[in-house]
């Protein structure tokens, strides 16, 4: 199953805090909700174990992430693989930073194919409960910019 | 009305209740879930969530961390002690038994975790680490058949097709369509579906004390288990006792082998523990011996009288990762051939191209007589398309072209000689039932007021009673079954069979068969099946095999009997074997029928006073078919279409079998219920479906439905009876008649109660939001 979202955030930090956030691992795995725990492996890669809840299926996913950010173009992208209970995810991400005034407006986008008993789940489930946690995430990003 | 037999004998056609019901009502039946040794494991298999990925590590070391955890196995295990595949039953090809290198389909087994405990097990299963690297999927066989993705590079043919299976003319139908005044063509699919047995595939494997193999399973096909476990494993056939206790439901998902069954021998094996494996409900459905998927382009010529000339008909087959459709040797699209159906055609072409798919490996499942689902549904549509065409009753066209009675060994244009059968007595006695001309009555009134009443017609011919060792073999192994019998001095007895029950009633019938040749009484006549150490060898039963071999075998082995009590009866009465007669069950001297004995006292003579005659009582049959038999139906749908809302309401369902001689008519009335709701089931809510990207989307019971009380319709049932020439008892068989015969009768209802709008097919399943869409398509055309 495909599925695809976006959004955006504004921030009230400037965009090169914003930028230092995002290139920084152990600040994004602990913007993932339910985040239960997260390892650093190197400046661009970390695995997080997260709970999650999809109609039926509720445990315990492992992510794989990788960060590849893109300077030039002010833009994060971000490569996540992993899965859990007998499901599997693929993630890609993407954030652009972008000046707005004395803040920073983060314009998100991000698509998801997933499989196993989690691609099962009804469709209409699944798309907002994805689209839940993808944009939770971004919130967190924003909140802990914020305080 | 209800079934009838052929005249009231002794036991033979009697509505005997059947002897296993009263464990099973009470709970008392003994599955293989219920076994528990001491020292047992549990084994739970990790399986992929992609459809199609190589496996570029697995890691099961948080798996051995979890308490309870004993072991656990991958492929490249099983491949190392020379395990990794197996053979199955088509033959052709093999299966992994736990994924080596790559994964083909969505819930492959990748390793396989004991424990202690199932739920240790479990969170075993769930701590194995895999990695994928995701490979492009093949969902359709269609995409299968460009062949620009190679799902098999293991296989010496570089290519997805599978195979090419033709039989007929394919010149003469092709040249009889041309000339034909109509000629109709129509694309059909039949679903992917499931049969989904109550009761998932397990089983407990243990090695004894002699290193003897004691494998406890869930299978149709005892012996032919046990022979396939000797060539998977090596280990000597000697040393492999298979027992199949209760089954809780078969309909051909427990034929094939499963990789949680060798799991657990190797289990067994490694760590000098019993094992048991019991598969969960998703794991079922997900990937164990799926039914039908076959995408059919049919053609019918006809005269404009609606004589048919000519049938052709080619089929696209989706056999999942591995041709693992269990069908005899020489039959690789199974009894596809039976495509003509009841009917006279004179020129006839049938072929099937099989595609390996990013799916669940099967085919041969549900009731499906070997594809005789499949073709009966295709010839059954066809003929209604073809009516409605030429402006004929459907009723009348079938009736113009039924093989006639007197065409009687009939050769079909496919390769068939059909036995027996009296297709208009059948269909005349269901017009009849039903009320037919009432109901064209009602549905013209019902027409003119605009409301959408439909009645379908199937009028089937199905072909089982696998088989002539001539033509059939599964792995080799001729498709024969046996009877042992053994009278007890005081007139009880047991019959042992190479077949076995999952619900037929074989406790019931076979004692009835061997109480009406022995004149014994049936509740003193023990049944005993499924365990390869006393049972002699049999192919097991599905494909509706059973009564029409095992059946004829224990009526032969009763012969026998009857035959070595006939000597120590004349050695009783004191007169010479010729001038003893088996008469109103009981031997009597010819001529002086006051001076007679009974069965029951030539058994105990035969242990105390035989005479010059070997001692004792029993009698083996191994029975070879001579053909197969041809069972028929004509069955009647009555259904009411909701314009609002594409609602079906199934008004009536009449089901009038031809099954040959009938040995116990409520059981016959119960396998016709039982398989005319998964009929049902098929034609309006049943299907496994695969989105582009490789997910099985009917992974449990809230996705693929299975009727309940509130919507299966009322059954309606009748017979005729037509004997088969050629079986000792003339019976023909009959538990996959109605799930062969009855889709077609839903869906040529509902089709003919949209017909005034122009809808001319709808694939399976007719869920509600189809007819709606074809309600409003046609609506707004005609707008």
């Amino acid at each position: 199953m495909n599925l695809q979202y976006e959004g955006r955030e504004d921030i009230p930090a400037d965009p090169a805090a914003v930028w230092a956030f995002v290139n920084d691992p152990e600040k994004v795995g602990h913007c993932l909700p339910e985040v239960i725990q997260v390892t650093v492996r190197d400046p661009t890669h970390f695995d997080a174990i997260v709970g999650v809840g999809l109609g039926p299926v509720r445990g315990k996913f492992t992510f794989k992430f990788e960060l590849q950010p893109d300077e030039t173009a002010r833009r994060m992208n971000m490569k996540i693989a992993g899965g859990g209970l007998g499901s599997a995810v693929d993630l890609t991400a993407g954030a652009e930073i972008v000046q707005a005034g004395p803040g920073t407006t983060l314009n998100w986008s991000g698509s998801a194919v997933m499989r196993g008993p989690v691609a099962a789940v009804g469709g209409r489930v699944l798309d907002a409960q994805a689209k839940k946690l993808i944009a939770q995430t971004f919130a967190n990003v924003r909140a802990k910019l914020s305080s | 009305m209800s079934i009838e037999a052929t005249p009231r004998t002794h036991a033979l056609g009697h509505r005997m209740k059947r002897k296993e019901d009263p464990r099973f009502l009470q709970g008392k039946g003994n599955y293989v879930d219920d076994i528990s040794l001491p020292g047992m494991l549990h084994a739970a298999l990790v399986r992929s969530p992609y459809p199609h990925a190589t496996i570029k590590n697995i890691d099961i070391s948080e798996a051995m961390k979890i308490p309870g955890v004993k072991a656990v196995i991958t492929g490249k295990d099983l491949e190392a002690a020379g395990l990794g595949w197996l053979p199955t039953f088509h033959g052709l090809d093999k299966q992994m038994v736990l994924a080596i290198g790559k994964v083909l389909f969505q819930y492959q087994e990748v390793a396989a975790v004991f424990a202690e405990t199932r739920a240790a097990a479990a969170d075993g299963a769930e701590a194995v680490q895999v990695d994928y690297e995701p490979l492009p999927v093949v969902a359709d066989p269609f995409t299968a058949k460009k062949d620009e993705i190679l799902l098999r590079p293991d296989r010496e043919q570089k290519t997805n097709h599978i195979y090419h299976w033709e039989v007929g003319d394919r010149a003469g139908a092709e040249r009889a369509l041309e000339r034909s005044a109509k000629r109709i063509r129509q694309r059909i699919w039949f679903q992917r579906c499931h049969p989904a047995p109550l009761e998932p595939c397990g089983c407990v494997a243990q090695f004894d004390t002699m290193g003897r193999l004691q494998f406890y399973v869930t299978s149709q096909a005892p012996h032919v288990y046990r022979t396939a476990l000797t060539i998977v494993t090596g280990i000597p056939e000697d040393r492999i006792h298979v027992i199949s206790p209760d089954i809780g439901g078969g309909f051909g998902n427990k034929v094939p082998v499963y990789s949680g069954y060798v799991c657990a021998v190797v289990g067994a094996l490694k760590l000098g523990r019993p094992v048991k494996w019991i598969e969960t409900r998703t794991e079922n459905l997900t990937s164990t011996g799926f039914a039908r998927d076959y995408h059919m382009d049919i053609e019918l010529g006809a005269e404009a009288d609606g004589r048919l000339t000519a049938l052709r008909v080619s089929t696209v087959a989706d056999h999942g990762a591995f041709d693992a459709a269990a069908d005899p040797t020489k039959y690789p699209a199974g009894m596809f051939g039976i495509v003509t159906g009841s009917y006279d055609v004179p020129v006839a072409h049938a072929e099937v191209d099989a595609y390996f798919t990013n799916k669940a490996p099967g085919g041969i499942a549900y009731r499906c007589s070997f594809r005789v689902t499949e073709a009966s549904y295709a010839i059954e549509r066809a003929m209604d398309i073809l009516a409605d065409e030429l402006g004929i009753d459907a009723v009348e066209l079938r009736r113009k072209n039924f093989i006639r009675k007197d065409q009687f060994p009939y050769p079909s244009r496919l390769g068939f000689t059909y036995d027996s059968g009296d297709y208009q007595k059948t269909l005349e006695l269901a017009l009849q039932t039903i009320g037919y001309d009432d109901l064209l009555k009602e549905q013209r009134e019902k027409r003119a007021r605009g409301e959408l009443m439909g009645i379908g017609f199937s009028t089937f011919t199905e072909v089982v009673g696998a088989g002539p060792s001539k033509h059939f073999d599964i792995l080799g192994i001729k498709m024969f079954d046996s009877a042992e019998i053994r009278i007890h001095p005081t007139g009880s007895g047991i019959v042992r069979a190479g077949t076995k029950s999952q619900g037929q009633g074989h406790e019931t019938t076979w004692a009835q068969i061997v109480a009406e040749e022995l004149g014994l009484d049936p509740q003193n006549i023990m049944v005993e099946e499924g365990d390869t150490d006393t049972a002699p060898y049999g192919l097991g039963t599905y494909a509706s095999r059973s009564t029409p071999v095992a059946g004829a075998a224990i009526a032969t082995a009763a012969r026998r009997v009857r035959e070595k009590a006939r000597k120590i009866a004349a050695h009783l009465l004191e007169v010479g074997e010729a001038d003893v007669e088996w008469k109103d069950y009981k031997f009597q001297v010819k001529g002086v029928p006051a001076k007679s004995v009974t069965m029951k006292e030539v058994a105990f003579a035969a242990y105390t006073n035989p005479g010059p005659n070997e001692p004792g009582l029993e009698g083996t049959n191994y029975y070879d078919p001579p053909n197969m038999t041809f069972p028929n139906g004509t069955y009647i749908a009555v259904v009411d279409v909701d314009r609002e809302t594409g609602e079906v309401k199934v008004r009536r369902f009449l089901a009038v079998d031809d099954c040959g001689t009938v040995i116990n008519p409520m059981i016959v009335e119960g396998q016709i219920h039982g398989g005319l709701t998964e009929g049902f089931a098929i034609a309006f809510m049943q299907e496994i479906q695969y989105d582009r990207d490789g997910n099985n989307l009917n992974t449990n019971f809230t996705d693929y439905l299975l009727p309940t009380s509130l919507e299966t319709p009322h059954w309606e049932t009748a017979n005729t009876v037509t004997p088969s020439p050629h079986h000792p008892l003339g019976a023909k068989a009959v538990g996959e008649s109605p799930n062969v015969g009855s889709p077609a009768a839903f869906v040529n209802a509902v089709i003919d109660a949209l017909s005034p709008l122009g809808v001319r097919h709808i694939d399976m399943p007719i869920t509600r939001d189809k007819v709606w869409r074809a309600i409003q398509s046609a609506q707004s055309v005609t707008v």
